[in-house]
């Protein structure tokens, strides 16, 4: 008869971690090389409309050649009595505090210039090519995106940007 | 002194540190791709000119879109804005192999190499004329003007034949909206639009250089490459996308 040999009492060994850092390294590496970084949050709520055959507006944003505007809804409902037509133009985080601001005091133009004028000195392209982006919520009004175009023109800015919502149906194509 | 053996870094941590730094990168970035329908604004003139060519109204394709949201086409009141796609579709190939002036849609013309030396022969002359009585502007008009002329003959060099059919200059799309009219609206009109347009790009495109029109314009973005120019120029010249939006009235 066989005889069972008794099994010892030990300790499972210790996993080795060692190579732990690398895989996290290797996902880190990943999130830094697909993603983009997050413009800042706008002040504003806004939904997007949706569309197809849009075009990807990454190459531009990693040379700085395009600046963001969001018209959308007050975050306090109670305040949209104060803006033409209830909505909001939000420049860099700033909502624009009345209405009127936005068209007396040409804050479009103004914040346009400015943000040329910090562009770093490398960037080439002329202030007609740099991409003005309108993030506008699906139900806002076109007037007030053709008194935004207005504005841009006066200075000069000739490049404009309706953003929406990628459907993904174009993506047929690059394949 | 005693020779020591140096103690090993204990390295236990560092998958804390790679942590803390995936985690900040996934808190401060995003995914998502920004889309957009990208225009340009006509520049702004200063002194309005005063005898403005006549537009024949073959050449206007007008969409107008009211406060409610309804969409007109010519005039037709289109229910289903998916069709406004096709409609540019047949704006733009009705008289593509020969013309129709029988049909409300705009003619062809036939541009030739010699045509295109011609006219820039033409335009140096009026460019020596206007810099010899120091009209800069007039001199910077006829060269822009040139340089047309000189895309225009490299677009039929590059597309390996002696002529190029090309759509009357005239002809445009017009988007004439309300200041009432939803934002999501007028998306959807460039939305049918860039539809129409790119459809025939890409067509033409994948028969001239087997790989479609989107492929090449999104390769040129990245990395502006001097052949991949020349392919849009030529395809852009062949169907080009001239979008005039009319400010709406108050």
């Amino acid at each position: 008869m066989s005889k069972f040999r008794k099994v010892e009492e030990r300790s499972a060994p210790a996993m080795n971690t060692a190579s732990l850092p690398d895989i996290v390294f290797m996902l880190l590496f990943f999130f830094m090389v697909a993603t983009t970084s997050k413009e800042t949050d706008p002040t504003v709520k806004y939904t997007s409309p949706e569309g197809t055959r849009t075009e990807d507006l990454t190459p531009y944003k990693q040379r700085s050649e395009i600046d963001f505007l969001y018209l959308g809804t007050p975050r306090n409902p109670n305040r949209a009595s104060a803006f033409k037509f209830g909505y909001a133009l939000s420049l860099d985080n700033v909502v624009q505090a009345t209405s009127d601001g936005l068209y007396s005091t040409n804050a479009v133009s103004r914040w346009k210039r400015d943000k040329f004028d910090q562009k770093p000195a490398r960037m080439i392209a002329p202030i007609e090519s740099v991409i003005t982006c309108v993030k506008a919520d699906q139900s806002a009004p076109t007037g007030l995106i053709f008194d935004i175009r207005k504005q841009l023109q006066d200075i000069d800015a000739l490049t404009i940007a309706y953003s929406v919502k990628d459907k993904g149906i174009n993506s047929k194509d690059t394949e | 002194m005693a020779k020591r053996d140096i103690p090993e870094i204990n390295a236990g941590s560092m998958a804390d540190i790679a942590f803390l730094l995936l985690l900040f990168f996934l808190v401060t970035t995003t995914m998502d791709k920004d889309q957009a329908y990208v225009r340009s604004i006509p520049k702004k003139i200063e002194i309005p000119p005063e005898d403005l060519p006549d537009v024949q109204k073959r050449n206007i394709l007008a969409i107008k879109a009211n406060s409610q949201n309804q969409l007109m086409v010519r005039n037709v009141v289109f229910s289903d804005p998916d069709m406004i796609s096709d409609f540019i579709l047949r704006f733009y190939q009705t008289s593509e192999i020969e013309n129709k002036p029988e049909e409300n849609f705009p003619l062809y013309s036939t541009a030739t190499k010699g045509l295109c030396d011609l006219r820039m022969t033409e335009m140096d002359a009026k460019i020596a004329e206007a810099d010899r009585v120091g009209a800069a502007d007039l001199s910077n008009f006829f060269s822009s003007a040139y340089d047309e002329w000189d895309k225009k003959k490299k677009a039929i060099q590059l597309y390996g034949k002696s002529e190029l059919r090309e759509i009357d200059k005239q002809a445009h799309i017009r988007i004439e909206v309300q200041e009432g009219t939803a934002y999501s609206i007028f998306t959807q009109i460039h939305n049918e639009i860039e539809e129409a347009v790119i459809e025939l790009r890409n067509k033409k495109c994948k028969e001239l250089f087997s790989e479609p029109y989107t492929l090449v314009k999104q390769r040129y973005n990245q990395d502006a490459d001097a052949r991949d120019k020349e392919i849009l120029d030529l395809i852009e010249i062949l169907y080009p996308a001239r979008i005039v939006e009319v400010t709406p009235k108050n």
